[in-house]
């Protein structure tokens, strides 16, 4: 490539702010090929057949749970009044959150041209994809008739009546049905031009047969990638809007309501930065365990690690800014009930629940200003298990602390799961996984058309000088 | 020349190649070039004379389309079609519709984007495509660049082709055979297709009928009906007697009026209105009416409801004549029944509002059929 003109703007530049090489070593087109391509094409090692019976058996025992509860109605769940949204709502906004780190990485960071996002962004929109399909099951469940969920959609029928649209619920259908049709859309089109490598690499004919459908007969032509990056980019601009509205959809199912801890302006910016946190984690733990299982080391490197922990961090202080300003807002309302809340999220009977999330999520993370604990295996995994566990915390404690003592103190009551709620929650982290190790053995995990459009020397130089 | 060339292609190890390799093929043939390439090459565009991507417009176009349909769409449901107060707020309270709006234009631009790029701009799916078949066709979605000059249904002269390709300093000359043209499709395999596609449908208009019967009603969907208690007049062996429900305590006195005990409308004729003609008794009866009665028969009683035309029905007009001549037991008789469509009301009036609504209605007849003599003498021209 281009190494005298890297090399004239690189001396431009001081050391300290030069970009570090986002890939570790010398890598080829055709060896990401080899290395990624053929993954789908080999049989998988033991310790997959051994993931995925622990993922499917918890998967199955979370299914067997959610045709129970369907069976049964909502009873055989610890949810009462006033506590009647408790675990299933804090794992749907728990799950669409994971997804939220997916869109980021796939459409944020593409506009910013960060260039380290080719390594990760198509792992990490697959667990947009399924961690949103995750959520998605459980306001079907908590409606109590699943069969019955189409009448939230506006659809004209013999009783001539119409979904509320002025209920932040309808608004939740509408926000996440578009975020899982687009993020599908999005993943897919990324895959195209991968599936069309698939397609010409693969000796047997039922996949040839297969990838040929799914790859729509694409063939690399110019002008198919003139429009392709065009829309690609237009798709990444929109969906840029559409994953910062999603959690803020989903924050308004608290905020607007008139529940004393959640009737608050700054729900919104506090749920998107909680999302892309929790999502954070989550690519972080599967990329330490796709780089060391899948030999990718030098793809996803640690530099890809040190980044998304370096985000992480960011978002742990935002998470701290957050926590401080509810209890000033909660002071700042002059109104008892606000107040009451406040207290019982620090004091109350869910407190403990309170104070491992601030854990959890500020305290922990801080780790992440060393550099050295950025770079080390053992120190990421325990702060982005921490991080899941305090995301999942955080809402509960939001949930269930603040409606479990509202206004009337008459119908205060205590919430106590049942074996189905934490069934069906062990349930849903087999589903996510389980879909996660399929896409991992059927998919490419690495976007590989992208990556080798930035390897060094793979854009032409021309007059408008380098893309390095 | 060749009539049969589809294209004659030239493979490149690198981007830098190709795209030096465009300008001196472009001198030399005068068939159109194009490129294929395992990634997009920056600038290729221009270097081909290709034109710019109509994609943005489209998605402008098309997300206008969603935001107008999605806020027109809400405003014809919540407040023209079903006007529903919500939370006191105004019908056309299009601030509470922005975020579905914002979600719809996405949802939109999205498709329009990405699907439009795929099928209508690139024109896939397409599976026949004479590249698809070419020995190059793997070594472009690997790690090799081609440049094409294609023939697009002209007679392409392949050796000068290959020869400017080579000049270009083409590692390796492929020419690619148009597709031999499909055969005609026999009759007899047009009408398997066909049979095939029938006998789907039927199979799926079946399946589609009786999944929509059957299946929202089946167990355990049963909508709450099948429950653990005892239902009115329900048999059960806990009591000796064999009967679900208790006799009452002796000597309970009931707190309100018996019912009477007519049978027929006929009976009830008799009954005369036990409450006097003054202004609270109609105060009351105007408040029961309109809670209760207005919503299928109108606010006058003249059988103009608020009531959406889906309901179906159609309720009375209460001030024609016929109903004028019901003596008041006889309308008594009706709200504590029902009648056709109209199911009893007893549980939901007491029997004093029963009467009420009588006065108020003979009131509301009196003041849709006025004579001139209703009017006081003073108020005449």
């Amino acid at each position: 490539m281009n190494s005298e003109a890297v090399a004239s703007t690189n001396e431009l530049i001081p050391e300290i702010l030069r970009h570090p090489p986002v890939l570790d070593g010398v890598v080829t087109p055709d060896g990401l090929d080899d290395q990624v391509l053929s993954t789908v094409e080999r049989k998988p090692p033991r310790a997959w057949f051994i993931a995925f019976t622990c993922t499917g058996i918890a998967m199955l025992t979370g299914l067997g749970l959610m045709g129970y509860t369907a069976a049964m109605g909502i009873g055989v769940w610890g949810n009462n009044i006033p506590v009647a949204w408790a675990f299933d709502i804090t794992n749907f906004v728990f799950w669409i959150g994971i997804g939220h780190a997916g869109t980021l990485i796939s459409a944020i960071l593409l506009l910013f041209r960060a260039r380290w996002r080719n390594s990760i962004s198509r792992f990490a929109e697959a667990m947009t994809i399924f961690a949103v399909m995750v959520a998605g099951l459980f306001p079907l469940l908590h409606v109590g008739r699943p069969w019955l969920g189409f009448w939230l959609l506006p659809y004209p029928n013999q009783r001539g009546i119409w979904p509320n649209f002025r209920s932040p619920l309808i608004w939740d259908v509408f926000a996440v049905s578009t975020y899982f049709s687009v993020s599908l859309l999005f993943w897919y089109l990324g895959l195209v031009p991968d599936l069309a490598s698939l397609r010409d690499r693969t000796r047997s004919s039922v996949r040839k047969f297969i990838y040929s459908v799914l790859s729509v007969g694409w063939r690399g032509s110019a002008f198919h990638w003139i429009h392709f990056e065009r829309a690609y980019l237009i798709i990444a601009g929109i969906a840029t809007g559409l994953v910062l509205s999603v959690h803020s959809v989903v924050s308004f199912d608290f905020a607007v309501s008139l529940v004393p801890g959640w009737h608050m302006t700054i729900f919104p910016p506090y749920f998107v930065t909680g999302a892309i946190f929790a999502g954070f984690a989550m690519v972080v733990m599967a990329m330490v365990v796709v780089r060391t299982t899948m030999n990718l080391n030098h793809i996803i490197t640690m530099y890809h690690l040190e980044v998304m922990n370096k985000i992480i961090l960011t978002c742990s202080c935002l998470m701290g800014y957050a926590y401080l300003l509810e209890g000033w807002t909660a002071w700042y309302s002059m109104n008892k009930f606000v107040h009451h809340a406040f207290w019982a999220y620090i004091a109350g009977t869910y407190a403990w629940a309170g104070w491992l999330t601030i854990a959890c999520n500020v305290l922990v993370p801080q780790l992440f200003w060393v550099r050295r604990f950025r770079r080390s295996y053992p120190v990421m995994l325990l702060v982005a298990f921490g991080v899941t566990v305090g995301m999942w915390f955080e809402r509960f404690v939001i949930i269930v602390s603040s409606l479990h003592q509202d206004y009337m103190p008459s119908a205060w009551h205590l919430y106590k799961p049942t074996y189905v709620d934490i069934g069906i929650l062990l349930g849903s982290f087999g589903l996510f996984f389980t879909l996660v190790l399929l896409f991992a053995r059927v998919l490419p995990v690495i976007a590989t058309s992208e990556t080798k459009a930035a390897l060094p020397g793979a854009q032409p130089r021309h007059a408008g000088g380098s893309y390095e | 020349m060749s009539n049969t060339a589809f294209s004659v292609l030239g493979l490149f190890d690198s981007s830098q190649q190709l795209m030096e390799a465009i300008p001196s093929v472009k001198a030399k043939v005068s068939a159109r070039l194009n490129a294929y390439t395992p990634y997009p090459v920056h600038g290729i565009g221009k270097a081909l004379g290709l034109r710019k991507s109509p994609v943005g417009g489209m998605v402008f176009v098309m997300g206008l389309i969603g935001a107008l349909s999605a806020m027109a769409f809400e405003l014809w449901t919540a407040g023209i079609d079903y006007p529903l107060v919500t939370a006191g707020k105004p019908y056309l309270s299009w601030q509470s519709f922005v975020p579905i709006m914002f979600e719809v234009t996405v949802l939109f631009a999205c498709f329009t984007s990405g699907l439009g790029m795929l099928f209508l701009l690139n024109r896939l799916p397409f599976f026949r495509h004479p590249m698809l078949r070419s020995k190059s066709m793997p070594f472009v979605t690997r790690d090799k660049f081609a440049l094409a000059v294609e023939a697009e249904g002209q007679a392409l002269d392949v050796d000068a082709a290959a020869a400017a390709l080579r000049a270009a300093g083409a590692q390796m000359i492929e020419v690619v055979e148009q597709p031999a043209p499909l055969a005609p499709v026999s009759p007899n395999f047009l009408m398997r297709v066909f049979s095939v596609i029938g006998i789907s449908c039927l199979v799926a208009g079946c399946l589609t009928y009786w999944g929509v019967k059957l299946f929202p009603v089946t167990i355990p969907m049963v909508h709450m009906l099948d429950q653990p208690r005892l239902d009115p007049q329900q048999e059960n062996s806990y009591f000796g007697d064999g009967f679900g429900m208790r006799m009452p305590v002796a000597g309970t006195v009931a707190r309100i009026p018996l019912p009477y005990a007519v049978k027929s409308q006929n009976d009830a004729s008799a009954l005369g209105n036990p409450l006097p003609r003054t202004e609270s008794v109609l105060k009351q009866g105007r408040q029961a009416y309109d809670t209760v009665c207005a919503v299928c028969h109108g606010l006058l009683a003249n059988g103009e409801p608020s009531l959406t035309s889906a309901y179906g029905a159609k309720p009375a007009n209460l001030v024609a004549e016929k109903i004028r001549n019901y003596s008041d037991g006889m309308i008594h008789f009706v709200i504590m029944n029902g009648k056709n469509a109209m199911p009893s009301y007893a549980s939901d009036l007491t029997q004093d509002e029963r009467w009420a609504v009588v006065h108020y209605l003979r009131a509301l007849q009196r003041a849709l059929n006025a004579k001139d003599t209703d009017i006081p003498k003073e108020s005449r021209k």
